[in-house]
């Protein structure tokens, strides 16, 4: 039997105030939320990758653009525009605005532990899981702030310094026109339009272009006299055709380009706006929380960021467009797939260069319902969030 | 002075317990190896208990237990009268610990790592920075980065973090590991000012010496077993000790006591002739050995009576249970 001297005074009870400070709840505290923001944001290599990736590059992008129109606007188009700003956004900001956020989220997963500081949090009978829960808002504070900063650049930019005139095919064209008032135009402008849309064949396409000036010594046919070989036979090339000729291919081919063509705006709009700024929020919360969750898991920061560089510039592209039968449905689960689904329309899909259908030459997105890809996206985010919480409320400190 | 022993340790159910830290049958495994072996612990509260042992007898292995930063195979524990883990919250509410090295975010300033954890705790916690900086003595340094401290001035951190939760219970994990001396004093000062707080405070160390000077009980633990535990002049006194005597004939003194029973623990030295006595030897052995040395025709001008120290009593204790049956 162990004898031991009580040596020490009463002990004083413990105050009331700690019974009702909820540490055993799994809600963080709003002082938990804002220290763990401050422990984030003064990581300045983390926090000069962000800046640079969502504001910096873009804001130099636009700058470049914005200086050289300024000093030759004959051989530098405009700033902004639609089209430079479905570039910007599909081809950059969506993607490696998810890779800095993952960078984020796999720095506020792993460093508490890395750092030699879950212990001393584990130490003050705060719950793991409301340890685990401060760092997705403040992590998600400090990248939706930096998308949102950068994004807010980019659409004033490409509103406010926008082309007076739609850059179709290299030609200026009147924005907004309707098919009929498009084919009138094509009539006026007969030698631009067979010039320099692009056509391929089909109703009143099917001889060689009437032959006309181009510049630069150029023409849009074969010279007169030529003969070519077609499915009916031969063509002689006349030595010249009416204007009336000439007129009616030109609004044949304008009548081809007419989806096309209006598919283009002088700048986005509004809805197309708040929808895309949406949608990258979205992108870059889903990097954050697969980071945070993946590098709790495994309690390290660099594979995991790897792994999810990995994921979003190899995988995806490959596996969104091309369809491997027995891993279809694998396929369809991959984050970047779903989220490729439910892009705004008009935009093109990162990687594709031409619209969720996909451009010339580009395999079509494999086939997924809209439900399916929100299902996956809301699946990615709770599964993640839930193995991040579970292997922090299990470790061992 | 009340005594108790473990039969009549209260039930684990509040926080009005009179142990700040009770285990019974505690036991954590790593695979095959028991790293925390079945430990009945009674850490009373208001003192300084020391947590001694060998490397790897399992003493940071037991405090993680203890803190909930690992889970215990079997057995129960309490922490200022809460079971632990079931009242994990409310116990540790009022304990603050060092384990192991105390390492913190190096980019953030000390005040900065302080906040982090005063976040963590109650909201007067954060009221408790300034106060604990200016205790451990880095307030002058609060707003430099950690990665600019020194190993002393991050176990000084690492305090400052303990007291931010006003704690009942200290448990320090080798507090005096990368102090200079005066550091060390300071530390061994501050621990003292804690205890006299009516803090308890346990210090987990190697540095038996200063385990002496500051604890006021102990527990020795060595393969995972508490095998000594209690205040240390208890402990101290069921020890061996030596008598050591100066006298005119040191050579002849020896061969005098050689042929009596206190020959087997004889040894002559140039400071004169020290025997050690074992555990249990009355006071009386003391006055028959100077008996002998004066009816021998031998002066004796000193005999002096001292104590086991704790090093010389852990060294005994451990090697003891380390020796083949």
């Amino acid at each position: 039997m162990t004898t031991i001297t009580d040596t020490g005074p009463a002990p004083t009870p413990i105050p009331a105030e700690t019974r009702s400070d909820h540490r055993g709840s799994w809600i963080p505290t709003w002082g938990m939320v804002t220290t763990r923001l401050m422990e984030l944001r003064r990581r300045r290599g983390m926090m000069i990758a962000l800046i640079a990736v969502n504001i910096g590059i873009p804001v130099v992008f636009l700058g470049v653009r914005l200086i050289t129109h300024a000093v030759d606007p004959k051989s530098y188009g405009p700033a902004g525009g639609y089209t430079i700003f479905t570039t910007l956004v599909a081809g950059f900001m969506y993607v490696f605005g998810f890779v800095v956020a993952a960078v984020v989220g796999c720095t506020a997963g792993s460093v508490d532990l890395t750092e030699g500081m879950f212990r001393h949090l584990v130490i003050t009978g705060r719950s793991r899981l409301a340890l685990y829960f401060a760092r997705i808002p403040a992590g998600l504070a400090i990248v939706i702030a930096m998308v949102a900063v950068g994004y807010t650049i980019v659409c004033v930019v490409c509103v406010f310094a926008a082309p007076t005139q739609l850059n179709y095919d290299g030609v200026n064209v009147p924005q907004g026109l309707s098919r009929p008032a498009l084919d009138t135009w094509a009539a006026s402008h007969a030698d631009e339009v067979i010039c320099d849309f692009n056509y391929n064949g089909g109703p009143g396409l099917n001889g060689p272009p009437p032959n006309v000036p181009c510049g630069g010594g150029q023409s849009s046919g074969p010279p007169p006299g030529t003969v070519i070989q077609t499915k009916r036979g031969t063509i002689t090339v006349p030595a010249s055709e009416s204007p009336a000729q000439i007129r009616a291919f030109a609004v044949s081919v304008a009548n081809q380009d007419y989806t096309d063509y209006h598919s283009n705006f002088l700048v986005p709009s509004t809805s197309l706006m708040v929808d895309v700024g949406l949608w990258i929020a979205l992108e870059a919360t889903i990097g954050f929380i697969v980071g945070l969750g993946l590098a709790s898991l495994m309690g390290q920061r660099t594979v995991p960021v790897v792994l999810l560089i990995v994921l979003e510039l190899i995988l995806t592209p490959i596996f969104s467009r091309h369809i491997i039968s027995h891993l279809l449905n694998v396929q369809r689960g991959i984050v970047g797939v779903a989220m490729a689904h439910i892009e705004p329309g008009g935009l093109p899909t990162p990687f594709s260069g031409g619209g969720s259908g996909g451009g010339p030459g580009v395999n079509p997105l494999i086939p997924e319902s809209t439900l399916t890809s929100s299902l996956v996206i809301v699946g990615w985010i709770v599964v993640w969030t839930a193995i991040g919480a579970w292997r922090m409320k299990t470790r061992d400190a | 002075m009340s005594t108790a022993t473990l039969a009549d340790s209260p039930a684990v159910t509040g926080g009005d317990t009179q142990w700040a830290v009770e285990t019974h049958g505690l036991t954590k495994r790593f695979g095959e190896n028991v790293a925390v072996n079945d430990v009945e612990l009674l850490v009373p509260r208001g003192c300084a208990f020391g947590y001694l042992g060998p490397n790897g007898a399992g003493k940071t292995t037991l405090i993680r237990v203890l803190l909930g930063l690992t889970h215990a195979d079997s057995g129960t524990m309490s922490l200022l009268g809460h079971a632990v883990p079931r009242h994990r919250d409310l116990a540790l509410a009022r304990v603050g610990a060092i384990v192991d090295e105390p390492r913190f975010h190096g980019h953030l300033t000390g005040r900065q790592n302080l906040q982090i954890l005063a976040a963590a705790r109650e909201p007067a916690a954060k009221g408790r920075i300034e106060p604990a900086l200016e205790r451990v003595g880095i307030l002058h340094r609060a707003n430099d980065k950690v990665s600019k401290y020194s190993m002393g001035m991050r176990q000084r951190l690492g305090v400052a973090a303990c007291l931010l939760g006003d704690p009942q219970l200290l448990i320090l994990d080798e507090p005096m590991n990368g102090l200079d001396p005066a550091g060390m004093l300071d530390m061994r000062d501050m621990i003292l000012s804690l205890v006299a707080e009516g803090r308890t405070v346990v210090l987990s160390s190697h540095l038996l010496d200063e385990v002496e000077r500051t604890c006021d009980a102990v527990a020795i633990v060595d393969r995972g077993s508490v095998i000594r535990q209690g205040p240390i002049s208890q402990l101290l006194a069921g020890s061996s000790f030596e008598v050591q005597i100066e006298c005119s004939d040191p050579d002849r003194a020896g061969h005098l006591l050689d042929a009596t029973a206190f020959g087997a623990h004889l040894s002559v030295g140039p400071d004169g002739l020290a025997i050690s006595l074992p555990a249990g030897t009355e006071r009386d052995a003391i006055a028959e050995i100077n008996r002998l040395l004066v009816e021998g025709g031998i002066s004796v001008y000193r005999l002096q009576h001292i104590q086991a120290s704790l090093e010389s009593w852990f060294l005994e204790v451990t090697k003891r249970l380390g020796d083949p049956e």
